[in-house]
Formats: structure tokens, C-alpha cells, sequence
């Protein structure tokens, strides 16, 4: 793998977020590592209710992880306090799914823009006008629509805007939450290519999360499969898009539509509902459904291995 | 099948064939409207929050400049035109000389306008006959009240006609058991009344709005401990405030105002820190949160804004019952005391002789009723314009 030689910017290392409940603990994210380097962008893949939501909002903080470290840049943020995590803030900007609730109706575009400006740097009034327009159109809207409300856009434009926030700051590492499930399918290609363009053009990394895996495979580098609360496989995407390994990306991938009617596949066909992040089964963690299910499953639950490509199998140790 | 997946995706040049969206260009948009020109948009629309809105700067005006257009303070007291209503019944005496007979047995000299004048000497008293004789200018006349109604007759026992229905001048509504003008007591009342209002929604807004933005925003434990500090503080009644304050203050209007103050806002913090809680996961809550924006930034430049609509139709719908326990409080005497009048000390007043004058009832009580009518109908229409989802 090319992680040795390349320079990386986020690494995720046995990072883990439980939310207290009546009933007992909710392992959201239970040990997850990753690492992303500068330039690329992993894919995070999985069901809904899978903790990739969680991942990424612990990553950026808007959670506290329970332990584990997050190094973005070669800062440790995970144990920084609210305060002192201020100056790295900028660093890394968040896109969100919902276009329709990710805007303060109640602020002009110009103002949502700017909320990251004013935080961040010390523009004064006609630099940051000029920055806010040309934001503006690098994400596709003009000048014009700075005095608008959100309500007067469509979800697209809407989402334009969430992303011209996102970059405000001038961030190196954008984590984009689903930012085109909520989108009409002819739009979400304009915005993954924008999002592409963009990365070129500023030189970002992104934690790309999606649940449309043809997308993932579209736009990243390296592509991690979640489930459950941990990662199951990772490596190049292009990899595991060819190569399926874990028995639940070879499910994930088979029920992925192919636009071409003459190709039969052959499904993986899985069982039953994710099981409850309450209780979360012995062993591993997928055996309750998982075709290929051993003695050894229920036993020891299985780690990452390999270099690079990583799978967390029994049947791949 | 790891083939047929290999052979199905896309290049980077399928995404091009998309259709591209146009954008319009910046001059063929609608002009752009606010939130807030839109909710003032639908509330002009509806006419009876319109008309409650006209009442309310109508009373408003009233309370403030009423008094002073008219030359009868709020504590003048003429005990001789005491109970005067607001319409009288003059005789014509001779030419230029007029009386009104005053329910309670007395003859008072006005001008033919009706301006009350004084009281006219009574020549003598037959109790045994139960009438009684006056002599105005050498014309003799008889007030009969062997029998009622009571009438004023010619030495004969020939009723007079009654020459013309007017009102008392200088007292529009007539006067109250002192002789104090009704109306200018009533426009009194209605300042007692909207700084109660005015009370009530500072209350409100200051401590209501930001207690219950912290305890929403802090959540958790924080929020426990503050929404059981307004559990029982809404679990005692309000009367038993102003009773306690009352031991330790004078005056009735200030334990009321003091009451209200401390006490009246925690319906508000219950309401802001449900919306709140509803308010804070929202996505754009959370983007604020991923720039760092300050705590205190999030609370007022996006919590609070987008709280606003919920906030003002509660403090619209709190204000006529805070004026309605103010009149309360002053009818049951724990309110302003003598000589200033509130509309429940004026209702209060009025019951002692409701048989025989009860149009001092009347304005006080209908006074209360339009102010409360007046805000909720306003309270209603702003709801309705603030959020066009709840209409029906």
C-alpha cells in the first residue's frame, strides 16, 4: 500500500464513541482505525444505523470519543478540550446530508457563508464580500443570490451552499455526511463532480460516507466497509469493488443495481435485520447473518488483518 | 460476479452527461422576501387580528394620552354628583332652568347641555307623604317617591315631561360612589393594565426565553435541575406570592408587579427549552457547532432566531392572562390600592350598588373583556402567520 510513502493527513486509530442508554450501552463506533492521506478520499460504506454517522462526528468532535486517538495534520485532537480544539477547527469542515435543514432558514446566504469567516479569520468587510462571492460562484450560484434565504433555493443549490460554508474556512479535510442522498439522482452527479473539482483545485481530503456504493467507488481513493460499529474491510476501492472479501461487502456489492439489464448476478443473499447495537453479537459480529457462519465465529471475534487491503474474516486468517 | 460488477461502472465521463442546471440569472428573480416579511405579508391578511391590532394601539394611546384631555383626574372626588350615569334626563324647570333627579333622592341644577351645576335646597320634607318640595324660581315642584319609580311632579302630581336625554358633561361615563370620573378611572385602569402587560412580557422575554435557551442548550443534568427549579415554582399559586410580598411591601401594585416579574415567566422557559431540544440536532445547529462557533452565538444567532415565531405567540397569549390576574388580584383586594383604580378594584367597586348603578359595572368589566379578546385574537393570527403549517 502507498500509505508509507504518501504524506497523511487524518489518522483514525481504535477510536471508539458509546452512548449511555436505560437498557444498557449503545456501541456506536467500537475500535475503528483509519488512516487518509492528503489529497485522497476514503469511502465509508454501510447500513444505515452502522455508526458511520457516529465515526464522522466523533472525528470532528461534535462528539466525545470514549478513547482512541484522531490525529488530523499530526495534532491529536481527541483529548483536546473544546477550547483548545478551536484552532484546529478550521482545519477540518463538515458537509451535511439534509440540505434542507443543514441551512439556518433564518440567515441570508451571505451570513451563513460568513459564520465560518468571522470565526476563523480577521477579513475586514470588503475582503470578506469578495471572498463570499467568489465562493459563491466557485460552487456554481453568483453574487447575487448572496442576500437570498435558503428557502428561496432548490435542494442542489442548497447543498451548493452547504459546501461553499464548508470551505470557508479554508479547510484541508472535509468529512461529507451522505451529502447527496437527500438529492435528486441528475443533481447528485453535478455535486459529486463539483466536490471532485474542488478537491483537485484546493487540494482537499475528503471522509466521503455514502450508502450508494457506485458513488463511492466513483470518487474514492480507499473505501471502508462498516457494520455494526466497526470496519470490516478496507483497502483500495477499486480493490474491493473487484474483490470482494468479507462475506458482508460481497452482499453489499450484490445488492448494488448494475444498469444493464442482460447481467445476471449471482446474489449473496444475507438474512435477517442488523441486530441491535445493544446487545451485539458474540464473537463476530456479523455471524448472525453471514451464509458462511463457523464454529470459530461465535468464539473469537475477528481482527483486521493483512497490509493495505484489510479484512476482519475468520475465513481470511 | 466480481466481473460483472467490474464491468459496470462508471467513468469519470458518464457524470458529464448530466444535465447541467441552469441558474437564473440574478434579475429575472422574484424580489427576495424575509421570513418576516412574509409572516407581516399573511397577518395583514387576517382581519381580525388586524382589528385586534388597531384595539390594542388604540388603547394603548388611550391609556396614555386619554387622561389628560380631560379635566377630571383620576382621584378628584365630588361627593355631591356622586353616581351620576353616563346618560341623564332633564326637566325644564322655567326657561334656563334645568334639573336632573338623581336616583338617590336629590335634585341637581345643570345647564341645558347637561353640565351638572349643584345641588338644588330642598323647601321641605313630608316623610309621612314621602314627597319632597322644591322651589325653583317660584316654580313649585313635588319629588314623589311614595312609589316607584320615582317621579318629579307639578304642584298637581302631574309627572313632568322629561325635555331632553344627555350626558352629564365632563364625565363621559358617568361617576363612581365618590363622584371620581368613570372614564378617566378607567383609562387609569387600562395603564395599570398594559404595564402589567408590559411587565408580564419583559418578564418573559429576559428571564423566560434565556432560562429555558440555557436549559435546553446545557441539556442533561443542568437542564434537569433548571426545569425542576420551574416546577416548583410553578406549583405555588400566584396569590400566595403577592400575599407573602404584600407582608414585607406596602403597596399592593408593586407585590402584584413584583409577583408577575419573578414569578410569570415559566411557562416561557418550558416552551423555549422544548424548542430548543427540538431545535439543537438540527443540522444546521450542528454546522455552527463544527465551525466552533461560540455557545452563546449558537443560543442567539441560531437557536433563538429560529425559536422567535413560538416565542412571541406565547408571550402574546401569556399577556391577557397576566392582565386577567392583575384584575383578579384587585377584585379580591390584594391589588392597587385607593385612589388609583385598576379595572378589577373598579368591578369590584361597582358590585356594592351593581342594582341601582350597574353601568359602573359595565365599563370596567367590558373593558377587561375587549383587551383580552383584543390580544388573544392577535395572539391567534400570529400564530397563524408565523407558522402557515398550523392553519386550518
Amino acid at each position: 500500500m502507498s500509505k508509507n510513502n504518501k504524506d497523511c493527513l487524518l489518522k483514525v486509530d481504535g477510536l471508539k464513541k458509546y452512548f449511555p442508554m436505560n437498557k444498557g450501552l449503545v456501541k456506536a463506533v467500537d475500535d475503528v482505525s483509519f488512516s487518509i492521506n492528503r489529497g485522497e478520499t476514503l469511502g465509508l460504506v454501510g447500513e444505515s444505523g452502522c455508526g458511520k454517522s457516529t465515526t464522522a462526528r466523533t472525528i470532528i468532535r461534535l462528539y466525545n470519543p470514549d478513547s482512541g486517538s484522531i490525529e488530523l495534520d499530526g495534532f491529536e485532537l481527541a483529548s483536546l478540550s473544546q477550547k483548545r480544539l478551536m484552532p484546529h477547527r478550521k482545519k477540518m469542515q463538515m458537509i451535511f446530508q439534509d440540505p434542507y435543514s443543514s441551512l439556518n432558514g433564518r440567515m441570508t446566504v451571505r451570513d451563513i457563508i460568513n459564520e465560518p469567516i468571522s470565526v476563523h479569520t480577521k477579513l475586514n468587510k470588503n475582503d470578506t464580500k469578495n471572498k463570499i462571492n467568489d465562493l459563491l460562484e466557485r460552487v456554481g450560484l453568483n453574487a447575487g443570490h448572496a442576500n437570498r434565504y435558503p428557502h428561496e433555493f432548490s435542494g442542489g443549490q442548497r447543498q451548493r451552499i452547504g459546501i461553499a460554508r464548508a470551505l470557508a474556512a479554508n479547510p484541508d479535510f472535509i468529512i461529507c455526511d451522505e451529502p447527496i442522498s437527500a438529492l435528486d439522482v441528475s443533481i447528485q452527479a453535478q455535486v459529486v463532480n463539483m466536490l471532485e473539482e474542488l478537491q483537485e483545485e484546493f487540494g482537499l481530503t475528503y471522509l466521503f460516507i455514502a450508502h450508494d456504493l457506485s458513488m463511492v467507488r466513483h470518487i474514492s481513493n480507499q473505501m471502508g466497509v462498516m457494520y455494526l460499529g466497526r470496519i470490516v474491510e478496507i483497502g483500495e476501492s477499486s480493490e474491493i469493488y473487484r474483490e470482494p472479501k468479507h462475506p458482508y461487502t460481497q452482499a453489499l456489492l450484490g445488492a448494488n443495481p448494475v444498469p444493464d439489464p442482460r447481467i445476471v448476478r449471482q446474489k449473496l443473499k444475507i438474512i435477517g435485520d442488523i441486530p441491535s447495537p445493544l446487545n451485539i453479537p458474540s464473537g463476530c459480529r456479523f455471524r448472525t447473518r453471514c451464509p458462511h457462519a463457523m464454529d470459530i465465529c461465535s468464539k473469537e471475534e475477528p481482527q483486521l488483518t493483512g497490509s493495505g487491503r484489510q479484512v476482519a474474516c475468520h475465513l481470511h486468517t | 460476479m466480481t466481473d460483472t460488477i467490474n464491468n459496470n461502472t462508471f467513468s469519470s465521463d458518464d457524470w458529464d452527461n448530466g444535465p447541467k442546471e441552469e441558474f437564473l440569472k440574478s434579475e429575472n428573480l422574484a424580489p427576495s422576501m424575509t421570513y418576516w416579511q412574509d409572516v407581516g405579508r399573511r397577518l395583514r391578511g387576517n382581519i381580525p387580528a388586524m382589528v385586534s391590532a388597531a384595539v390594542i394601539i388604540l388603547l394603548i394611546l388611550a391609556a396614555v394620552l386619554g387622561p389628560s384631555f380631560s379635566s377630571h383626574s383620576y382621584e378628584d372626588q365630588e361627593l355631591s354628583f356622586a353616581n351620576i350615569p353616563p346618560i341623564i334626563n332633564l326637566y325644564q324647570i322655567t326657561p334656563g332652568r334645568y334639573v336632573y333627579m338623581h336616583r338617590n333622592l336629590r335634585l341637581i341644577e345643570t345647564t341645558s347641555g347637561g353640565d351638572l351645576i349643584e345641588t338644588v335646597g330642598m323647601e321641605k320634607e313630608d316623610l309621612f307623604k314621602k314627597k319632597m318640595f322644591y322651589d325653583i324660581d317660584g316654580t313649585r315642584i313635588i319629588l314623589d317617591y311614595s312609589q316607584r319609580p320615582f317621579k318629579l311632579t307639578d304642584v298637581d302630581g302631574k309627572p313632568l315631561e322629561t325635555w331632553k336625554k344627555t350626558g352629564p358633561g365632563g364625565y363621559l361615563l358617568g361617576t363612581d360612589a365618590l363622584g371620581r370620573d368613570l372614564f378617566v378611572r378607567t383609562l387609569y385602569g387600562a395603564r395599570i393594565s398594559l404595564l402589567v402587560a408590559l411587565i408580564a412580557t419583559l418578564a418573559n422575554f429576559l428571564i423566560g426565553v434565556i432560562y429555558g435557551g440555557i436549559a435546553g442548550l446545557a441539556g442533561g443534568r443542568t437542564d434537569n435541575i433548571m426545569m425542576r427549579i420551574v416546577d416548583i415554582i410553578s406549583t405555588i399559586p400566584l396569590t400566595l406570592y403577592v400575599i407573602l410580598i404584600m407582608v414585607v411591601l406596602d403597596s399592593g401594585f408593586l407585590s402584584i408587579i413584583i409577583a408577575l416579574g419573578s414569578v410569570y415567566w415559566v411557562n416561557m422557559a418550558r416552551i423555549v427549552r422544548g424548542q430548543i431540544l427540538a431545535l439543537k440536532e438540527q443540522e444546521f445547529v450542528l454546522a455552527a457547532r463544527t465551525i466552533g462557533t461560540s455557545t452563546m452565538r449558537v443560543l442567539f444567532q441560531h437557536l433563538l432566531p429560529n425559536s422567535m415565531g413560538v416565542i412571541i405567540v406565547t408571550a402574546t397569549m401569556l399577556i391577557p392572562s397576566a392582565i386577567f390576574i392583575e384584575s383578579f388580584l384587585s377584585f379580591i383586594g390584594l391589588g392597587v390600592s385607593a385612589p388609583m383604580a385598576s379595572w378589577g378594584t373598579l368591578c369590584s367597586e361597582s358590585l356594592d350598588s351593581i342594582r341601582t348603578f350597574p353601568y359602573q359595572l359595565f365599563t370596567p368589566a367590558l373593558a377587561i373583556c375587549i383587551t383580552m379578546f383584543a390580544f388573544n385574537f392577535l395572539g391567534d393570527g400570529l400564530r397563524d402567520a408565523l407558522d402557515p403549517k398550523l392553519r386550518k
